[in-house]
C-alpha cells in the first residue's frame, strides 16, 4: 500500500495503476481524497478522463480504499473506441487537469449499436429483444457518454459484446445517466466512425495476392460448381520469402479486400512456458478461427511459422515435436468443410517440418522474391503516391538503381529522401518538395537489408580509371566484358550474346590486378563482394563450402553484382595438381563451380513471382527495355585474380566459368612513364627530372617497384637535404634505382606469357 | 448540529437498507438450496433421454409387444423435464425479486445521498471509526452487493436458457456449471459485508 502522501503533491501529477480486480466492471475511477476535493466531486460523480493515448472515458469518481493520494485507477469500460488503459503496458501517468467532472442528467432515450459475440455453434443472429434486454442490463445505472463504447465485463454471458453510443435525448454529451425509466432502443446503422480503413495499395504483389485471393473467393463464388465437381478447396498457402517483401502487408490487404475476417497470430506469442501450453494455445486460436469462420469467410494468418514448426526429429525436441503434431492434425482437422483458410508466412522454408509442405496442409507455395526492377518500381508509385514530389524524380531510374531493394527497404529509402528534404530545404519549410538529389541523398544512407549480413561487403576506396598508368587496352577489356552487359543490356541481346559469367585477371604481382578491380567496382555502380581466405576458412567441416555458397546467395539477391576473389589461387586447389586427396580447398573449388555454372537456382532465391521467370523468352520478344534490363541483371559477375594460373584447376578456366581471361601485363615503357607520372603527381619534382628517362631504365620494373621507386627518390632527398628538402631531383632517382631492384624476370615473364599460348589462348600481349 | 444533519440522514437509510439486504440474502440462499437437487434431476434425466436414444427396441425382443413404446418413453421423459424446468423458473423468479428488493432499496439509500450530496463535507463522508465503516465505503458496498446479484442473477438466467433437449450432453453438464456460477463470483461477498456493517448496525 502507497504511504499517505499528505496533501497533494505540487504538480498535480496523478500515477496511473491497474485497476483492482473488484473494482473491474464497475466503471469506477478510483483518486485520493485531494484529488477529489480538487475537482468537488461526490461519490459517484460522473468524470471524463482524457486518456495520454488521445482517447477519453468515462467514470464514476471514488475515493481509494486506502485513502492515498497521488495515485489513479480506472476502470474503462465505457471509453472512446480504441482507447486503451485495460492493456497491460498502459502503465504512466495522468495531470489532474485531464479529469473533468462533468454534468450528467438522466437519459430519456438512448440509441446504441451493438456489437454481438460471437457464439460457438450459434448460428444467425440472435434474437433482437434478448439484445434488447442484454443491452439494458449493461446498461443499468451507468453514465454514458456519446461515441463512447460501452463494453462486456469479459465473463460476462449474453449475446452482447459492446454497445456503441450512438444518440439520445437529452443528448449525452458529454455524458448522460441511464436510469431504469430510460427508453433504450436498438440502432440499425453502425456508428460513423466505424468507417473501413483506407486500403493500403500493394505495390508489384499483384499476382501473389490475386493466386491468394482465389482461395478465398472461390467457395463463396462457386460454391455449388466446387461442390459438384466434388473438390476440395485448396484451404493453406504458405508464403516464403525473405524478410521485408511484404508477406503480412499481402496478407492483410487481400484480407481487407475480400471482406474476410482475418486472425493473425505470430508463431512465437504461442509459445508457453509450462509443458503442453503451446499446444493449447494453437488449439484455442484454431477453435476461433472455426468460431469466426461460422460467420464470415475467415483467413487465419500464422506468422513466423518456422518458429512454431521447427523440422522434428533431432535430438532434445520432444516439445517441438508435439507442438508440430498439433499443428499437423488441426490443420488435418480442419479441412472437413472447413471455412478457414491458413496461411502461413517464414522467410525459412527449409526450416519447416516437411509434413507440413502438402497437399492438405500448406497446399500451395507462394515464393515471393526480392522485387524486380518493375515491381519495385511498382511498389514506389505506391509509396510515393502520397508525397510531394517534384516532376523531375524519375522513379524508373530509382526503381534501377534499388536492386535488391524489398520493399521495406524502398520505404525506408522514401522516408529518408522526405526527411531530408525537410530538414535541408530552407526555402519551403510549409509545403516541403521532395526533388532527386534528396533521392540520391537517401540512397547513400539506405543499404538493402538483404545486404547488411552479407560476408565479404567491402567499402571500397573510389579509384578512377584514370588513376590507373598504362594498360589501356586491359581496362578496355574490363570494360567490354563486365561494365558494358551491365550498362547496354539491349546491345548485347541484339548480337545474340549470352551474358558472361567471369573474368580471370592473371599476371605477374604488383601489376595493379587489384587496383583494376577498385576501378571497377567504382565505375559500375553495382552490389560489390569480395571473398578472401579469411572470411571462408573455418575450422568446421563443411563451414568453408556453406559461408562460399552463402556468400553467393547473397550477391544473387542483389543482382546485378560483382565477386572478386582475390588470390584466387590459394582459396581453391587444383584436383589436377594436387594428390593428397579431399581437402577443404578442393570442396571450396566444387562449390565454386556449381554456383558459377549449376543446374539452377533454389527455390527461395526466386525473383519476383514464378510467371516471370516462365515468361523470359517472351519477354525478350517484347523489346521492353525494363525487361531486357531484368533478364540481364539477374547474374553475378565473378572476377578473379592471382598471379600463379598455372596451378588453378582446368575446369574452372572453360568458357561458362572463367570464360574471359585477361593477362595483365607487367607495364611497357609508355606504361611506366604513365605510373610514373601518377606516382609522382603529389611529389614537389625538380626541373631537371625527366621521367622519360627513368620509364627507360626502369626495365621489369611492375607498377608496385616504381611506386617504391619513387618513394625512394622522395626519402633520399629528404636524407640529403634535411628536413627542409623541397623538390626531389633527377639524382635521387639514379640513386634509389641502384638499391630498388625489379621484382620480376624474364624467365617468369616468359612462363606467364607462354602458359595459355600453348593452350590456344593468344590474348598476350607484349611488353 | 444542523451539519450532521444530512449525514445523519443518509447514516439512517444505511441502517435501514442493511438488515433488507440480510433478510433478502436469507430467501437468496434459500431459493438457491432448492436448485441443485432439480438440477440433478434433470441431469439423471438427460441421461436416461440418452440412453433411450442408444437403445434399439427393436433388437430386444421383450420390447417388441410394445410397438410405440420409444414415442411414449420419450414424451414421457420430456413432460417430466418440463416439470422440472418449470420449478426452476419458479426458483429463478424468486432470485429476480430479491435482485428487483435489493436494487430499489440500494437506489433509494443512493438517492438520500444525492439529495444531500451537497451539504455532507468529503471528509465526513470519508470518516471511518473503529465501530463503524465510511459512509463511502458502506455506499460502494451496497452498489458491489446489487451488482452482485444482478450478475448471478443474469448468469443463471443465462445458463437456464441455454436448455435445449437436443444437446443432452450440455444438461448433463448442468449441476456442474450451476455450481460453477457461484464459485466465479465472489461467494461470500454478501456476508463479509454484512459481517463488517454488524457494530454499525448495533449502534
Amino acid at each position: 500500500m502507497a504511504p499517505d502522501s499528505g496533501p497533494f503533491p505540487e504538480g498535480p501529477l496523478l500515477k496511473l495503476l491497474p485497476v483492482d480486480a473488484r473494482d473491474r466492471g464497475t466503471q469506477r475511477c478510483r483518486l485520493g481524497p485531494a484529488a477529489l476535493r480538487a475537482l468537488g466531486a461526490h461519490l459517484g460523480s460522473a468524470v471524463e478522463i482524457s486518456l495520454p493515448d488521445g482517447g477519453s472515458c468515462l467514470c464514476t469518481a471514488w475515493p481509494r480504499r486506502d485513502g492515498a493520494d497521488g495515485f489513479v485507477q480506472l476502470d474503462p469500460q465505457c471509453a472512446s473506441p480504441g482507447a486503451a488503459v485495460g492493456a497491460p503496458g498502459s502503465r504512466g501517468s495522468l495531470n489532474l487537469s485531464r479529469l473533468r467532472l462533468v454534468p450528467c442528467p438522466p437519459l430519456r432515450l438512448l440509441a446504441v449499436w451493438p456489437v454481438l459475440r460471437e457464439l460457438a455453434g450459434v448460428s444467425g443472429a440472435p434474437n433482437p429483444a434478448a439484445v434488447l434486454e442484454a443491452a439494458q442490463e449493461l446498461l443499468r445505472n451507468r453514465p454514458v457518454s456519446l461515441g463512447h463504447v460501452v463494453a462486456a465485463p469479459p465473463g460476462a454471458p449474453g449475446p452482447v459484446a459492446a454497445l456503441h453510443i450512438v444518440s439520445g435525448a437529452p443528448n449525452p454529451n458529454p455524458a448522460g445517466l441511464v436510469t431504469p425509466h430510460t427508453h433504450i432502443s436498438l440502432s440499425g446503422l453502425p456508428p460513423s466512425e466505424e468507417e473501413p480503413q483506407p486500403e493500403v495499395p500493394l505495390g508489384g504483389l499483384s499476382e501473389a495476392a490475386d493466386s491468394l485471393r482465389e482461395l478465398l473467393d472461390l467457395p463463396l463464388s462457386y460454391p455449388r460448381a466446387l461442390a459438384s465437381l466434388g473438390l476440395e478447396v485448396p484451404r493453406g498457402v504458405l508464403l516464403a520469402g525473405p524478410p521485408g517483401v511484404g508477406k503480412t502487408q499481402l496478407v492483410r490487404a487481400v484480407a481487407r479486400k475480400a471482406g474476410a475476417e482475418l486472425l493473425a497470430v505470430s508463431a512465437p506469442s504461442l509459445q508457453g512456458s509450462r509443458p503442453g501450453e503451446t499446444e493449447e494455445n494453437v488449439r484455442r486460436v484454431f477453435q476461433r478461427a472455426q468460431e469466426l469462420a461460422s460467420r464470415r469467410p475467415t483467413l487465419l494468418f500464422l506468422d513466423e511459422v518456422d518458429a512454431l514448426c521447427p523440422r522434428r526429429g533431432g535430438p532434445h525436441q520432444a516439445p517441438e515435436s508435439r507442438v508440430v503434431a498439433q499443428v499437423l492434425t488441426l490443420l488435418d482437422g480442419i479441412s472437413g468443410g472447413r471455412e478457414v483458410v491458413v496461411v502461413g508466412a517464414t522467410n525459412r522454408p527449409d526450416a519447416l517440418d516437411p509434413a507440413l509442405r502438402r497437399p492438405g496442409r500448406f497446399d500451395r507455395e507462394i515464393v515471393i522474391g526480392t522485387p524486380t526492377l518493375r515491381q519495385r518500381k511498382a511498389i514506389l508509385q505506391v509509396i510515393t503516391s502520397k508525397m510531394p514530389i517534384s516532376s523531375q524524380v524519375d522513379l524508373s531510374l530509382l526503381a534501377e538503381m534499388t536492386v535488391g531493394y524489398v520493399g521495406a527497404d524502398l520505404t525506408a529509402l522514401c522516408r529518408e529522401a522526405a526527411m531530408h528534404a525537410l530538414l535541408h530545404s530552407e526555402k519551403n519549410q510549409d509545403n516541403p518538395m521532395i526533388d532527386e538529389t534528396d533521392f540520391l541523398e537517401a540512397f547513400k544512407k539506405i543499404q538493402p537489408s538483404s545486404f547488411r549480413s552479407v560476408i565479404g561487403l567491402m567499402d571500397i576506396k573510389p579509384v578512377g580509371w584514370e588513376q590507373i598508368g598504362g594498360l589501356e587496352d586491359v581496362k578496355l577489356k574490363l570494360k567490354q566484358s563486365i561494365e558494358w552487359p551491365l550498362k547496354f543490356p539491349r546491345e548485347f541481346v541484339r548480337m545474340g550474346l549470352t551474358e558472361p559469367k567471369g573474368v580471370l585477371l592473371y599476371g605477374p604481382p604488383g601489376c595493379a590486378k587489384t587496383t583494376l578491380v577498385r576501378a571497377l567496382a567504382t565505375s559500375c555502380h553495382c552490389s560489390f563482394v569480395s571473398v578472401s581466405g579469411a572470411d571462408l576458412f573455418s575450422p568446421f567441416v563443411g563451414d568453408s563450402e556453406k559461408i562460399l555458397s552463402q556468400v553467393f546467395r547473397q550477391a544473387r539477391a542483389n543482382t546485378p553484382a560483382i565477386v572478386f576473389l582475390d588470390e584466387i589461387d590459394s582459396i581453391l586447389g587444383s584436383r589436377s595438381i594436387s594428390r593428397t586427396g579431399c581437402n577443404v580447398q578442393e570442396r571450396v573449388l566444387s562449390v565454386l563451380l556449381n554456383e558459377l555454372d549449376g543446374v539452377g537456382l533454389k527455390t527461395i532465391e526466386r525473383r519476383g513471382s514464378k510467371s516471370d521467370q516462365h515468361g523470359k523468352y517472351k519477354e525478350l520478344e517484347k523489346n521492353e527495355e525494363l525487361e531486357f534490363q531484368e533478364v540481364f541483371n539477374s547474374n553475378v559477375m565473378i572476377v578473379a585474380a592471382t598471379n600463379r594460373p598455372d596451378v588453378l584447376d582446368d575446369a574452372l578456366l572453360r568458357p561458362g566459368r572463367l570464360d574471359k581471361i585477361i593477362y595483365i601485363p607487367p607495364p611497357d615503357e609508355k606504361g611506366r612513364l604513365s605510373i610514373l607520372k601518377v606516382c609522382t603527381k603529389n611529389m614537389p619534382m625538380g626541373p631537371d627530372i625527366s621521367l622519360e628517362n627513368v620509364a627507360a631504365d626502369t626495365c621489369f620494373f611492375s607498377g608496385a617497384d616504381l611506386g617504391n621507386l619513387c618513394k625512394e627518390a622522395a626519402l633520399l632527398a629528404l636524407q640529403e637535404n634535411g628536413l627542409e628538402a623541397t623538390t626531389v631531383k633527377q639524382e635521387h632517382f639514379l640513386e634509389s634505382l641502384k638499391t630498388v631492384k625489379p621484382s620480376l624476370s624474364h624467365k617468369d615473364l616468359t612462363l606467364y606469357k607462354n602458359l595459355f599460348q600453348k593452350q590456344g589462348f593468344s590474348n598476350l600481349e607484349d611488353i | 448540529m444542523t451539519q450532521d444533519q444530512p449525514l445523519l440522514a443518509v447514516q439512517e437509510a444505511l441502517r435501514k437498507c442493511f438488515p433488507v439486504v440480510e433478510e433478502q440474502q436469507g430467501l437468496w440462499q434459500s431459493a438457491l438450496r432448492d436448485c441443485p437437487p432439480l438440477l440433478a434431476s434433470l441431469s439423471n434425466l438427460a441421461e436416461q433421454l440418452q440412453a433411450a436414444q442408444n437403445l434399439r427396441f427393436e433388437d430386444v425382443p421383450s420390447l417388441r409387444a410394445f410397438p410405440d413404446l420409444q414415442e411414449r418413453l420419450r414424451r414421457k421423459q420430456l413432460a417430466a423435464g418440463d416439470t422440472l424446468l418449470d420449478r426452476l423458473g419458479e426458483r429463478l423468479a424468486a432470485l429476480l425479486k430479491v435482485r428487483d428488493v435489493v436494487s430499489s432499496h440500494v437506489e433509494h439509500v443512493l438517492q438520500v445521498y444525492e439529495q444531500h450530496a451537497d451539504m455532507i463535507s468529503l471528509d465526513a463522508v470519508l470518516q471511518a471509526s473503529a465501530a463503524s465503516p465510511s459512509v463511502a465505503e458502506m455506499l460502494e458496498w451496497l452498489q458491489d452487493i446489487e451488482r452482485h446479484y444482478r450478475s448471478l442473477y443474469l448468469k443463471r438466467k443465462y445458463l437456464l436458457s441455454s436448455i435445449q433437449w437436443g444437446d443432452l450432453g450440455n444438461i448433463q453438464a448442468l449441476p456442474k456449471a450451476w455450481d460453477r456460477i457461484s464459485e466465479d463470483e465472489h461467494p461470500d461477498l454478501v456476508r463479509d459485508i454484512l459481517l463488517n456493517v454488524s457494530f454499525f448496525l448495533e449502534e
